[in-house]
């Protein structure tokens, strides 16, 4: 930004305007709960954390939501699971993992008793229901995030 | 005044260290959650609010961060409330939840505040070049380095006053398990050859970069007298703020810290605070700003402050021992900060500082300031109710 020329905006009551871009880097760390999760599903195993009540939260609750205990039983779930909901992406923008029209879903995983968001790429809106049943697809070269799964497809095509 | 009393019955903190990758937020934040309910032998289903306070977002780029907060504090349907004053957030969040109990709303309170400094760069966070302005790229030492310059120049104090500080600090903080470092080597001699940073803060002089959390335990008297645990009264509380910049202000002693100051011992029914104080956990970011608040708070007369350094007032074997802890000199996750001092003399009066314990301490001040010089946040703690 140094050196720039200060782009000002004259205002009619005299006021001045320049316009700021903030840019800055940052690190995250997820700590070990979440970064299990992420690294499971880059070996092709979605995992999630058990509840003091027995619920299985999927992606894992770090602490019990309820009572704040650290969770640290683990229960595989399936890569398949049923749509709870779902809204139609028409035109997916250019930072979307789908280059085509999909929907983005709440999937609830078989094993799991709380929905995942995720996409799931059918062939139309109208192929779309509640209650539907898709099935994960994996991405060829995962790295551990939530886009190891490149997305949901349903059974049976 | 009317107010109910409050006692800490549970301090707790992190072992405090450059990068916790082992940990997310909420992993470090629970940690020293944990060791606060711990000591108070409590659970967080006995915490009726929390109040939480960090430095600015911009720090680690998290928006808000009490929101997701929240599971990791079992906070569901309880009342959490966030402070924000800058680098004195730890201090005046403590106040916060001191007054959610003290006004009778809450009986016991949770109060934490971190920072995980290594999620980004605080030096150049807070530095950001603006339009109509000219960027300085100063950071925090090239901000305060004039200030001590004009310190020592009105004061006449020697060049070795700031090396002599953290040496002490340095040498303190290897009495402290918690403090981020543990460097029990240095003598006068090495730390005036270390690097100029900032003329005229040398590399010794400036706190490091610290991931760490603190949280406090604070109760009603009711709940307080049922507990079997050490306890520190809290006697009296202020805060004081100004404008970072106005024509005339006194960056070396700022208005709002004496006026603060002030408040705090009238409160607390102080009438010779280097008399009746028996330790002081004060913030102290660049060594110089100990002879600079020793004088702020009204310990020393004006320009009188080095001197005590020069005569190890401030050393633990002293009459006014400065942050036996280790300081911020030692250790300095931002938004903990204020908090680790508010925490620390609690500590002192409960007997429960270990090696750097200060003998015999009853009566205790906890110290932090932020942002500009500007916003000031003290309170006094005791061994007994009054």
């Amino acid at each position: 930004m140094a050196g720039d020329k200060l782009q000002v905006t004259f205002e009619a009551d005299g006021s001045l305007s320049a316009p700021l871009t903030l840019f800055y880097p940052y690190n995250r760390t997820l700590g070990t709960t979440v970064a299990r999760f992420l690294s499971s599903l880059a070996d092709k195993r979605i995992e999630g954390t058990k509840a003091q009540d027995g619920r299985v939260f999927v992606p894992p609750a770090e602490f019990d939501p309820s009572t704040g205990t650290p969770l640290t039983e683990w229960v595989q779930v399936g890569d398949e699971g049923t749509v709870v909901q779902w809204s139609w992406q028409p035109a997916p923008f250019e930072d979307n993992t789908l280059d085509q029209p999909f929907a983005w879903a709440l999937i609830l995983l078989d094993g799991a008793d709380v929905p995942m968001l995720h996409a799931v790429q059918a062939k139309a809106a109208a192929t779309m229901s509640i209650g539907m049943r898709v099935k994960a697809v994996w991405a060829e070269d995962r790295t551990p995030e939530i886009s190891a799964i490149r997305c949901f497809e349903p059974v049976g095509g | 005044m009317g107010a109910n009393r409050c006692a800490v019955v549970g301090v707790g903190q992190t072992n405090h260290t450059s990068v916790r990758a082992d940990v997310s937020i909420a992993g470090l934040v629970r940690e020293a959650v944990d060791r606060a309910l711990e000591a108070a032998g409590m659970t967080l289903a006995d915490i009726d609010a929390i109040v939480i306070g960090k430095a600015p977002d911009m720090l680690e780029g998290v928006m808000m961060p009490e929101l997701w907060l929240t599971d990791a504090l079992a906070a569901s349907g309880k009342p959490v409330f966030r402070v924000h004053t800058a680098g004195s957030v730890g201090g005046s969040t403590a106040i916060v939840a001191a007054q959610h109990v003290m006004s009778g709303v809450h009986k016991r309170v949770l109060t934490v505040a971190f920072e995980k400094q290594s999620d980004g760069n605080a030096m150049w966070a807070l530095s950001v070049p603006t339009p109509f302005g000219v960027p300085v790229h100063a950071g925090a030492g090239g901000y305060f380095s004039p200030i001590i310059r004009s310190y020592m120049r009105r004061s006449g104090a020697p060049a070795h006053i700031g090396a002599m500080v953290a040496v002490k600090d340095r040498t303190n903080a290897c009495k402290n398990p918690y403090a981020h470092l543990h460097e029990p080597d240095w003598t006068l001699e090495k730390a005036l050859e270390t690097p100029m940073l900032w003329d005229p803060v040398r590399f010794i002089e400036t706190c490091p970069s610290s991931d760490g959390a603190a949280a406090l335990v604070m109760v009603s008297e009711d709940v307080a007298d049922t507990m079997n645990v050490p306890k520190a009264w809290v006697h009296s509380t202020a805060m004081r703020s100004e404008p970072t910049m106005f024509a005339g202000r006194n960056q070396v002693s700022p208005r709002a810290g004496e006026l603060c100051a002030e408040d705090l011992y009238r409160k607390a029914g102080i009438t010779n605070p280097l008399e009746e104080i028996d330790v002081c956990e004060v913030y102290v970011p660049f060594s110089w700003f100990e002879p600079m608040w020793l004088e702020n708070l009204g310990f020393a007369p004006r320009d009188h402050g080095w001197r005590f350094v020069e005569d190890g007032v401030t050393e633990m074997t002293g009459k006014l021992p400065f942050n036996p802890s280790g300081g911020v000199l030692s250790t300095n996750p931002i938004g903990a900060s204020g908090m680790i001092r508010f925490g620390e003399a609690a500590m002192q009066v409960m007997g429960l500082a270990g090696e750097h314990q200060i003998d015999g301490a009853r009566k205790a001040m906890g110290h932090a300031y932020g942002g500009g010089s500007q916003f000031f946040a003290m309170w006094i703690v005791g061994a007994d109710k009054n």
